[in-house]
């Protein structure tokens, strides 16, 4: 993994926390592969929120139809370079 | 931080997945202003909501919009009215495209050729006297003959507080037809004398709601934290009211700070352009409303909420799939 993508994984978790009031937990220890929706028990208005934010953050925008999709910090990590990538 | 794994056992885990991305999206439709009955208690006409719109009569404007709707995302359409099955045709244009539910007084039956497995609610406000007194007749009679051992029916008992004691005849009635039973609570919207629940009568109820879960398991289609939810308007400590309901129309929700609540959710009109401000009627006080399902729809959207203890989390499954059952995302 590399240093960019370490520091994407590490900022959306801290998103995550930061919006969802997520106790007991580090952006360093949030568990990138941790499924969101089976475990942290995220809804698709958890995930709206979430994706505002990191609209603002990142200057994407992520489809509501994706939302199903993004169903770990690592996949969502991955989905906003992939986004990026494509707008240069 | 507290996981679902960490709180649950595999059989409670499997439950909580098999219902975690259901990912539900409704709506409510007006399908007329008509009615072949009129109710006393009846929200739709009790608050004029029968005269805020001209039906659409227009079948074709029907199906385009239901078309719209689903762009926005709907895929349960749950009808009420006025009477619905007055306009089969419309009740169809939803049918063909969504997963439909129809809340009905049952009196005209919903042809099962036309309409094979949609979902069907008949109302049904207590026994043959309390029947006569609020609705002009004992309507029991009819719709359990027109819907005997219909797998996709079920009752919609509204409870009243006449009915307390009396609840289990009613549970042996509609389990003698071969149907199954929700129960909800009157939120008696015209003052009907006697109709008004108070505080003892609610501690009674509940504890009548769960002795018929308890005895009635494949009859009754409930849980009992739902009937601690409606039957003390609370939920981990909150108090519902308009600063929690989640079933206010979207474009109505000027609440600051948003509570949690049913994504894009809209009560249509019949006219298809006007919209209500929530699930019930707008006269009503929010901090008394009794709503079945409004209190069920607060439990599921608060789910993070409920990943506390494995109580909490256990609570918040047997509510969901109470929900998901009655509108058939998952079987009885």
């Amino acid at each position: 993994m590399t240093t960019d993508a370490s520091q994407t994984i590490t900022r959306i978790a801290e998103i995550i926390i930061n919006e969802l009031k997520l106790e007991d937990v580090t952006p360093e220890s949030f568990e990138p592969d941790l499924d969101l929706v089976d475990e942290v028990g995220i809804d698709s208005m958890d995930l709206a929120t979430i994706a505002l934010v990191l609209r603002d953050e990142y200057g994407i925008r992520i489809d509501e139809d994706d939302y199903p999709k993004l169903t770990t910090v690592r996949i969502i990590a991955e989905y906003i370079d992939t986004k990026l990538a494509e707008k240069e | 931080m507290k996981t679902v794994s960490s709180l649950l056992d595999a059989h409670w885990y499997e439950r909580y997945k098999r219902i975690s991305r259901l990912n539900i999206r409704s709506s409510i439709y007006d399908v007329t202003d008509r009615c072949n009955l009129r109710c006393k208690g009846c929200f739709f006409f009790s608050s004029g909501e029968h005269e805020r719109a001209a039906e659409e009569k227009d079948i074709d404007k029907w199906h385009a919009f239901v078309e719209k709707e689903m762009d926005r995302g709907v895929n349960l359409a749950i009808l009420i009215g006025g009477e619905p099955t007055l306009c089969m045709d419309r009740i169809e244009a939803f049918y063909k495209h969504l997963p439909t539910f129809c809340a009905t007084n049952g009196l005209i039956k919903v042809d099962r050729d036309r309409f094979p497995d949609m979902m069907v609610g008949l109302s049904l406000w207590g026994d043959a006297e309390d029947e006569t007194t609020l609705r002009g007749q004992d309507t029991f009679k009819v719709t359990s003959a027109n819907y005997e051992g219909d797998p996709h029916a079920y009752y919609l008992y509204t409870i009243t507080p006449k009915q307390l004691g009396k609840t289990e005849k009613i549970i042996q009635k509609i389990e003698n037809v071969g149907l199954k039973v929700h129960m909800q609570l009157l939120s008696n919207d015209e003052d009907v004398n006697g109709f008004s629940w108070q505080e003892d009568e609610l501690v009674a109820i509940r504890e009548e709601m769960d002795g018929m879960l308890d005895a009635y398991p494949g009859t009754v289609i409930s849980s009992k934290y739902y009937h601690q939810v409606i039957t003390t308007g609370e939920m981990l400590g909150r108090r519902f009211g308009w600063n929690e309901c989640p079933s206010v129309t979207i474009s109505r929700d000027n609440r600051d700070p948003q509570p949690k609540r049913l994504t894009n959710f809209i009560r249509w009109a019949s006219d298809l352009k006007t919209v209500h401000r929530c699930c019930t009627s707008e006269t009503r006080d929010c901090s008394t409303c009794k709503d079945g399902a409004a209190h069920m729809s607060w439990v599921m959207v608060n789910k993070r909420a409920h990943i506390k203890t494995a109580k909490d989390l256990q609570n918040w499954t047997e509510v969901y799939e109470m929900f998901a059952k009655l509108y058939q995302f998952i079987p009885w």
